[in-house]
């Protein structure tokens, strides 16, 4: 069995719940087991690398030392945020070994850093150290009849020099892994345009809009489904689709999954654990192309109308 | 007693700004041989000659400092003033208090100036020991190699061959006419490229002091200026030159299928091929890498179709040697591949074509009969949008330089478009319009005029596809909004890249090359066509990117230094050459190996005065040393001398600081 560190980040303990436990569900299947990292701490996110440098390279360095503690060369990460202030402080460190020194004095408690683990994104993990064709190898039910449009978001694939991996522009890694499940993956021009990210709740009109240009593509290139790896680009384009269509005033119903759940589904895992209930936009219509799959369960709760945008400023 | 004189310049504001020039004449007044110092604005002027030319005679000066620039940029001149006082110009020395002092140290004044003070001393104390030199007579092979047969190759070798000089001109494809021959029309005439290229392609094939050698490539150049040896590989064509009538029986009946260099690979050729049919010399080869016949040993038809016999699958690759006394490389450019652009979505979108494809869709011969055409469906398309700058200014992605053709060839093509499609549309991203030359900001004007081309300053940001259409994405800065185009084709004009093999070649001809390969310059204003190494010349864009109109001046100024350089039967050179010292040479023959410039022989003299037996010693060929001072360093007996750096020279040097 192989051993993965996992970083779970804020949101897989929220509103990225079924992210994070559909990746258990394959990582499972895949013989992988994770490790958390005790005592792990928030990666700073947007908030800290506008404020201080020595903040935003000092929260994930934490991390990284605790990591270090654990005897795995690897961590996983599920969320793109976390993933990205994770291996911008790792590459940053390593490339200047005065800094790192300088940064690790404000966590010398927790130990040295020394760079000694490689930090990867799920998808990346997925894709080199797993395999597209051992994921291949794992289907039992295949996703034929599944046309879906693989979005990367802003951070899985940039920058350039600082990820290595995949193409900024126009990544692929998803897209194989997707037909490797026997889903098709669409021609989607829009893989890395912005969803509007963390403005989705300081200026909601920037998201709807955005989110609203991703969506309209997908449908364009033929889509029934939307797949991702990062827990923001979830909740923009499924939780804000109903908005979005109504100031579009176009109906949209393109459901939006984490890779992880159609792995998990292709995996054969029973559909009642793939957390279906907590997506806004239905998910049975997309799904209905693969065949006969066991029924989705029905919404526990009835879903949380999105919060309108407030008008702040009179 | 050493009468010395000391010459301190101002360089303008250049050295007197960091320098404190008024201070360094007063401490070297001070040096008990210096008999005269003084100091000026500009040494190198007629003037500052002058100064230098009366301090001569009246002071009875015995050797000359002039504390200015580096010795490369006016030592030949200052040596000129001393000869003209009737001095012995070798007694001069430069210091170099400006590119060694004051624009090096231009925070710290004092420091500076005290460096330039260490500079004179040293300057001063070498002087002392400076002997009479005469320069060196050196016989000239009145012959020069042109390498490459673009526009810049041609009009070199024509321009040369016409004072009848005889030229070597080789070229690596099959066919001279360069990159010029690819191009429709040209700017700001729109005059038809191969009506005014073919007559001058055709005069190079039938010029009785031109030597055409088509698909070959210089493979060694050794010797020195006026005296080089080069070695051509003349590659296998399969064909024989001297039978074969060019008549096109052979590559009609061909089988194999090749994407066509000629017109950026959309068509084919065959295996047997002219690269056009405006070819010189117009006789076709085998491209032995796709020929069946030559790979497999299958096929021979167009043995079979020749009736001449002149096919020959035996051929093998030949060595020509020449004797050749200069050298022009006009080895042109490439075109940089828009790869990185992934945000356009170069290969995936077919509609997306360069430049150099529109040029030759557009071209009367070209692979779509000078219609353009989308490469995905065939049809004609009406919104064309031209993005500038592609790899060009681009430090993350591409190249920091401006390509400087670009804006002109746009403007060209959006002229070409309008008249092929009467119906169309073209919209222009740019960055600046840079149309510095004579006529191009009229025809800029008068083709946005004309075409009604819509222009927008602003990067494009994105490609994406939408139907059958390609959606072009950008900033309209003017605006200060993002603006979206409906294109039904996109051409990029890419940036104009230093050939890949320039580095190659530049090792191999012993000169230098810049960080994107292109090949240096002597000087980039004084110099612009000489290399650092004497004798070698540069014209086109293998020195930096250039149109036609400024590639043919280049071309016509290295053939009038070729002329130059074979006007008279000898050439003077420097006297700064080694000599050995038979008495102390123990011929170890270190610096034998040692010479960068194989100017070391061996050669056998008597062992003792009267002597019958023998002993090697080493030997140096004045004509081939360049005084680089390797032998003096590695020789262990101290036997070789160096004119101009002798070990007194250096020693005095060193004692005085």
């Amino acid at each position: 069995m192989k051993k993965l560190t996992y970083f779970p980040g804020c949101s897989a303990h929220g509103t990225s719940e079924e992210f994070d436990s559909t990746l258990k569900l394959v990582l499972k299947t895949l013989d992988v087991e994770l490790e958390d990292i005790p005592d792990w701490n928030c990666c700073g996110a947007t908030s800290a690398h506008v404020m201080t440098e020595n903040l935003a390279y000092a929260l994930p360095m934490r991390n990284l030392v605790l990591a270090e503690k654990l005897e795995n060369t690897t961590m996983g990460i599920a969320c793109a945020s976390c993933y990205q202030r994770m291996k911008v402080t790792k590459v940053h460190m390593d490339e200047n070994p005065e800094l790192a020194q300088r940064i690790n004095t404000t966590v010398v408690e927790e130990g040295t850093y020394k760079g000694t683990v490689d930090v990867k994104s799920m998808l990346q993990y997925f894709y080199e150290d797993i395999g597209v064709e051992t994921i291949r190898g794992k289907v039992t039910k295949s996703l034929a009849g599944l046309k879906v449009a693989c979005y990367y978001g802003c951070l899985l694939t940039r920058p350039k020099n600082i990820t290595k991996f995949d193409s900024p522009e126009y990544p692929v890694s998803m897209d194989q892994i997707c037909e490797a499940l026997g889903a098709t993956a669409t021609e989607f021009d829009y893989k890395t345009e912005c969803c509007g990210a963390s403005f989705s709740i300081s200026n909601t009109e920037v998201v709807l809009n955005l989110s609203g240009q991703i969506l309209a593509m997908a449908k364009e290139s033929g889509a029934h489904a939307i797949v991702v790896a990062c827990p923001l680009c979830q909740s923009n384009l499924d939780m804000r689709q109903p908005d979005i269509e109504k100031q579009q005033g176009v109906k949209y119903d393109i459901p939006v999954f984490y890779i992880t759940q159609l792995m998990a589904l292709a995996f054969g895992n029973p559909v009642d654990q793939l957390k279906f209930p907590k997506h806004i936009v239905p998910v049975e219509g997309a799904l209905a192309n693969i065949g006969k799959i066991d029924p989705v369960p029905q919404k526990v709760k009835k879903p949380i109308k999105a919060v309108e945008a407030e008008s702040e400023v009179e | 007693m050493a009468r010395v004189g000391v010459f301190v310049c101002f360089c303008g504001a250049n050295i007197a700004d960091y320098v404190d020039v008024p201070q360094v004449v007063e401490e070297v007044k001070r040096i008990k041989e210096v008999k005269f110092a003084t100091e000026y604005k500009y040494m190198c002027s007629d003037p500052g000659q002058g100064m230098i030319r009366d301090a001569i005679v009246q002071n009875k000066l015995t050797s000359i400092v002039v504390a200015a620039c580096s010795p490369r940029m006016h030592e030949k001149t200052f040596r000129k003033a001393l000869s003209d006082a009737g001095m012995n110009p070798y007694l001069l020395e430069v210091a170099n208090i400006r590119e060694h002092s004051s624009w090096v140290h231009q925070k710290d004044k004092k420091a500076a100036t005290e460096k330039a003070m260490d500079l004179c001393r040293m300057a001063v104390a070498k002087s002392i020991a400076n002997e009479q030199l005469h320069e060196i007579s050196v016989p000239v092979t009145k012959r020069a190699l042109v390498i490459g047969g673009g526009i810049a190759g041609i009009q070199a070798a024509l321009d040369i061959a016409d004072a009848r000089i005889p030229v070597v001109l080789v070229e690596r494809s099959p066919s001279i006419g360069g990159k010029m021959a690819q191009l429709d029309e040209t700017f700001p005439t729109l005059d038809c490229a191969q009506c005014i290229l073919t007559p001058k392609m055709v005069d190079v094939a039938s010029h009785p002091y031109i030597e055409l050698i088509p698909y070959s490539e210089v493979i060694e150049l050794q010797g020195f200026v006026g005296n080089y040896k080069v070695r051509i590989k003349k590659k296998a064509s399969y064909v024989n030159f001297k039978t074969c009538t060019g008549c096109g029986a052979c590559w009609q009946k061909c089988p194999v299928k090749v994407p066509n260099e000629y017109n950026m690979g959309i068509d084919k050729r065959k295996a047997i091929y002219t690269p056009f049919p405006q070819a010189v010399p117009n006789k076709p080869v085998i491209d032995a890498e796709h020929c069946t016949m030559l790979t497999k040993g299958k096929c021979g038809i167009c043995a079979k179709v020749c009736d001449k016999g002149s096919i020959d699958y035996t051929m093998q690759d030949e060595i020509i040697e020449r004797e050749i006394g200069a050298v022009v490389v006009a080895t042109g450019y490439d075109m940089w591949d828009p790869k990185p652009y992934e945000e356009y979505g170069v290969g995936r979108f077919k509609d997306i074509i360069t430049s150099l494809e529109f040029e030759r869709m557009v071209s009367a011969n070209g692979p779509t009969n000078g219609v353009p055409i989308r490469p995905s469906d065939g049809k004609v398309p009406k919104n064309v949008v031209f993005i500038k700058c592609v790899g060009s200014r681009d430090e993350a992605k591409g190249i920091e330089y401006c390509s400087k053709i670009c804006c002109m060839y746009t403007t060209k093509h959006t002229i070409l478009l309008h008249h092929k499609v009467h119906d169309s549309h073209a919209y222009v991203f740019y960055m600046d319009i840079r149309a510095a030359g004579k006529g191009y900001e009229e025809f800029v004007k008068k083709a946005q005029v004309d075409t009604g081309t819509t222009y927008l300053r602003g990067r494009v940001s994105k490609i994406y596809k939408k139907g059958d259409k390609l959606m072009v994405r950008g900033e309209d800065a003017q605006l200060g909004q993002v603006v979206e185009v409906e294109a039904d084709m996109v051409v990029l004009a890419t940036a104009v890249s230093a050939p890949k093999d320039n580095p190659d070649l530049a090792r191999l001809l012993g000169i230098s090359y810049d960080k994107y390969g292109y090949l240096s310059e002597a000087h980039p204003k004084l110099r612009p066509v000489e290399t650092a190494k004497a004798g070698i010349f540069l014209a086109g864009c293998t020195q930096a990117p250039k149109d036609i109109p400024e590639t043919v001046s280049q071309a016509s100024a290295c053939a009038a230094k070729v002329c130059g350089l074979f006007a008279g039967d000898t050439m003077k050179k420097d006297p700064m050459v080694s000599t050995i010292n038979n008495e102390y040479c123990s011929g170890c023959q270190n610096c034998v190996k040692v010479c960068p410039y194989g100017a070391i022989v061996t050669d056998d003299v008597p062992i003792g005065h009267g002597s019958k037996e023998l002993r090697t010693v080493a030997k140096i060929n004045e004509g081939v040393c360049q005084g680089c001072g390797s032998c003096v360093a590695i020789c262990r007996s101290m036997a070789i001398n160096l004119a101009g750096f002798t070990d007194p020279q250096i020693i005095n040097e060193i004692v005085s600081i």
